[in-house]
């Protein structure tokens, strides 16, 4: 009876230990948060002598003056459209490619796929110089290609709409296509890697079964593969979201205008050269936190089942 | 509808997995319908906005293009140019790449590609510089700066010149000539806190490095902290300990020492490591000033924390924001030695012009309206920065104008002569750090620098 209650006083102070040991990790984790919404309620002068969490008098206007002087409804749209169509893109072309190196043998296969293990190992801002000079070469060509079918399309148009469509092509669609495309091509690797993991896993059972049904390859990718890669298909698009919601650098080689810029452009407006405006800058950055933050919590059951069910497994 | 209902035996995940044919007959397309009409909103939104930018460089006669990194400038910029529009018709249209690496980054892999704008900047050493120059890059401006008996180029303060300024023979074998103009100016001093001298008992401010020291038990008795800086970062030290080396052996010493033909084992280079041992001592360093960012430091100097501090020009910007009623006064570092006290100064922020320009002359034109007395005195009263415009200083605050006065006695490494080996750079102000903080004395400090510095001497003769 003693050793008993002994056992479970041990027990449960095992568990008192590592209950703090996780309420102190998790503090850490959430503090920076927490931080930086109580700043984002402070004034310039406040930020540095205020020590309280959460001031007394909170600043609600800095959120509308951090939207209105980043100028972050314009960015918000945009960066929304780049990550829209970067994850949807990195999620068609990396589970059509892992389900390739998967499942279908041939030559090189092995070859290709460790080519892409390579390519996770450059960093991005060694390809910066080279991406931009490939992307500005394409500019040129396009440029040259729309200078000599313009006149024909004058033919059949008015002068006015084939000179803001080909403005519009110039500058708008064309550097936040390249962008898209770009990006695509930095979230590929670790993409097919993940997948390719997943897929080698699926049981060659549900294939034949597939095939019996009338599939075909594609038929297996689509009605197969894909309902199967959920919970892998939600780490990416946690993991790609939030690194081209966050991306700034890139963005900036290649767009050349305010309009196209993402997100982060909003938020350097409150980083001087030596004066920051810490209110608004946690403001923005409380804000830019918003829809990532919706984006895990709905992803969050399948990332979990995902890392459980060895997506992110070495 | 039919379903195959398959299980996995080995993962026991259960799926239910609609006939394929089927499903593509029963497919609702509904879905992709609705995005493709999303995308294609979206698309005509962004149509929408682009459509002023197309017609309106289809109209505008010319349109200069231009490139800064300057977040705090970006509305003064944009003022400036709606204003220049109105009076010449000439479109100015200015795009901020921030942080100021990143900026750096797109205008490098713009000038590989041969596509940077007509009015860029340039971040980083003379070396970088010259490169640009070389690679052809950068419009050499002498010719214009030189017209009716120099009139662009004496507008500005020497110094503010100099940084963009190649002499004849100089070390980088760049053809003689100006290669920027200068907006702004900066240069570091000394601050003090009046209020908290006063607490102290202190009426003045100190002129002499014996005054200064003698203040450092006044300050400690009404426990006040003497002075805090940004030493950890190690070009603020360099840029310390080179304003004394100047006062106390004279420049042509300094730059004898650089060229090898002094040791920095001379008793002058002693005094010189000394000081921050003197100040050490007297307790009038922060502590932690060693590790200390120069962000930290601005923190403590406005929040009342020390009596002095040891920062730029810029510092009235940022103590305006973190503490406006900060009671505080500029002054030179109290002198120690006989010669002249020779302050880092010099251009705070420079435009180039593309030498590959398609509208070059327009782009002249522009800077040096830019550059003219009524709008550098506006850049200055809007950014609280030092006009690189020696006409533009009337209407500037005390301490900015504190600043200004000691704009003529500024020096920066940039324009030496010579320049001394990063690793020489490197052990000298490590060396200080370790005096600060007691663990060599300053004797020991001369001889780890000049072992360095023989070293890389030999290295170069190799």
């Amino acid at each position: 009876m003693k050793s008993n209650s002994k056992h479970i006083i041990i027990k449960r102070l095992k568990l008192v230990v590592i209950y703090i040991f996780l309420s102190i990790v998790a503090l850490t984790c959430v503090f920076p948060l927490l931080w930086m919404v109580g700043s984002s309620l402070k004034t310039q002068a406040t930020v540095f002598s205020d020590t309280s969490l959460f001031p007394a008098q909170p600043e609600w206007r800095n959120y509308y003056l951090a939207w209105t002087k980043g100028e972050f409804s314009i960015y918000f749209l945009n960066s929304i459209f780049y990550t829209t169509f970067v994850v949807f893109g990195i999620i068609l072309i990396s589970s059509l490619a892992a389900f390739g190196f998967s499942r279908l043998k041939f030559p090189g296969s092995n070859f290709l796929f460790y080519m892409f293990l390579a390519a996770m190992m450059i960093p991005l801002p060694g390809s910066f110089v080279p991406l931009y000079v490939l992307v500005n070469n394409i500019r040129k060509l396009l440029i040259e290609f729309l200078a000599n079918i313009s006149p024909q399309l004058m033919n059949f148009f008015p002068a006015s709409f084939v000179q803001q469509s080909t403005a519009f092509i110039q500058h708008q669609a064309f550097p936040r296509f390249a962008y898209i495309f770009c990006m695509i091509n930095v979230g590929l690797s670790l993409s097919i890697y993940i997948l390719k993991t997943f897929f080698d896993k699926m049981p060659k059972e549900l294939e034949d079964a597939a095939r019996i049904d009338g599939c075909n390859k594609l038929g297996i990718w689509r009605h197969v593969a894909i309902p199967l890669a959920r919970p892998a298909i939600a780490v990416i698009t946690i993991f790609n979201a939030l690194n081209v919601w966050n991306e700034y650098i890139l963005a900036q080689l290649i767009l050349s205008t305010k309009d196209t810029m993402p997100l982060q452009r909003g938020l350097i407006v409150f980083q001087g050269m030596h004066v920051t405006d810490y209110p608004l800058l946690m403001a923005g950055m409380t804000m830019t936190a918003i829809p990532i933050l919706i984006i895990y919590l709905i992803f969050q059951k399948h990332i979990i089942k995902g890392i459980t069910a060895g997506a992110v497994v070495g | 509808m039919q379903k195959s209902k398959i299980q996995n035996p080995k993962s026991k995940l259960n799926l239910n997995i609609k006939s394929p044919k089927k499903i593509f007959n029963n497919l609702s397309l509904g879905f992709y319908y609705s995005f493709v009409i999303g995308v294609l909103a979206f698309v005509i939104l962004l149509s929408g906005c682009s459509v002023q930018e197309g017609s309106v460089s289809s109209e505008a006669k010319v349109t200069i293009r231009g490139w800064h990194w300057m977040t705090d400038r970006e509305e003064a910029f944009d003022e400036l140019v709606r204003q220049y529009e109105e009076k010449t018709g000439v479109r100015v249209k200015f795009e901020l790449y921030a942080p100021s690496d990143a900026y750096t980054q797109k205008v490098r892999a713009a000038a590989q590609a041969g596509t940077l704008p007509d009015i860029f900047g340039l971040l980083g050493e003379k070396r970088d510089f010259s490169s640009f120059v070389i690679a052809g890059h950068v419009a050499n401006l002498n010719e214009e700066m030189l017209k009716d008996e120099s009139a662009w180029k004496n507008r500005f303060f020497s110094r503010a010149i100099a940084v963009s300024e190649f002499l004849s023979g100089n070390e980088f074998n760049v053809e003689p000539g100006v290669y920027g103009v200068p907006l702004d100016v900066m240069n570091i001093q000394m601050l003090y806190n009046k209020d908290l001298l006063k607490e102290a008992g202190i009426r003045k401010p100190p002129k002499t490095w014996d005054q200064f020291l003698a203040m450092g038990p006044k300050l400690k008795a009404a426990g006040i902290h003497g002075f805090v800086s940004g030493w950890g970062e190690m070009w603020m030290i360099d840029c310390f300990a080179s304003n004394y080396a100047f006062n106390i052996m004279g420049e042509e010493k300094v730059m004898d020492t650089i060229r090898g033909e002094v040791s920095y084992t001379d008793t002058d280079w002693i005094e010189v490591f000394n000081l921050f041992k003197e100040m050490r001592d007297a307790g009038f360093l922060y502590s932690g000033i060693v590790t200390m960012v120069n962000k930290t430091a601005e923190q403590l100097f406005s929040n009342e924390k020390s009596a002095f501090s040891f920062n730029g020009s810029w510092c009235v910007n940022v103590y305006s924001g973190m503490n406006p009623d900060l009671n505080y006064g500029v002054m030179l570092p109290p002198k120690k030695g006989k010669f002249p006290m020779k302050i880092w100064g010099g251009a705070g922020s420079s435009f180039l012009v593309n030498n590959r320009s398609l509208f070059k002359k327009e782009t002249i034109e522009f800077l040096k309206w830019l550059s003219d007395d009524a709008q550098q005195t506006y850049l200055a009263e809007v950014t609280k920065n030092l006009p690189a415009n020696k006409n533009s200083i009337g209407k500037l605050s005390p301490v900015l104008s504190g600043f200004v006065k000691a704009m003529e006695d500024t020096t920066h490494p940039n324009i030496w002569p010579v320049h001394e080996f990063p690793r020489v750079i490197e052990a000298f102000d490590k060396g200080i750090q370790a005096i600060i903080i007691g663990e060599k004395s300053p004797a020991e400090i001369a001889l780890e620098v000049q072992k360095v510095k023989e070293k890389e001497l030999k290295k170069k003769r190799r």
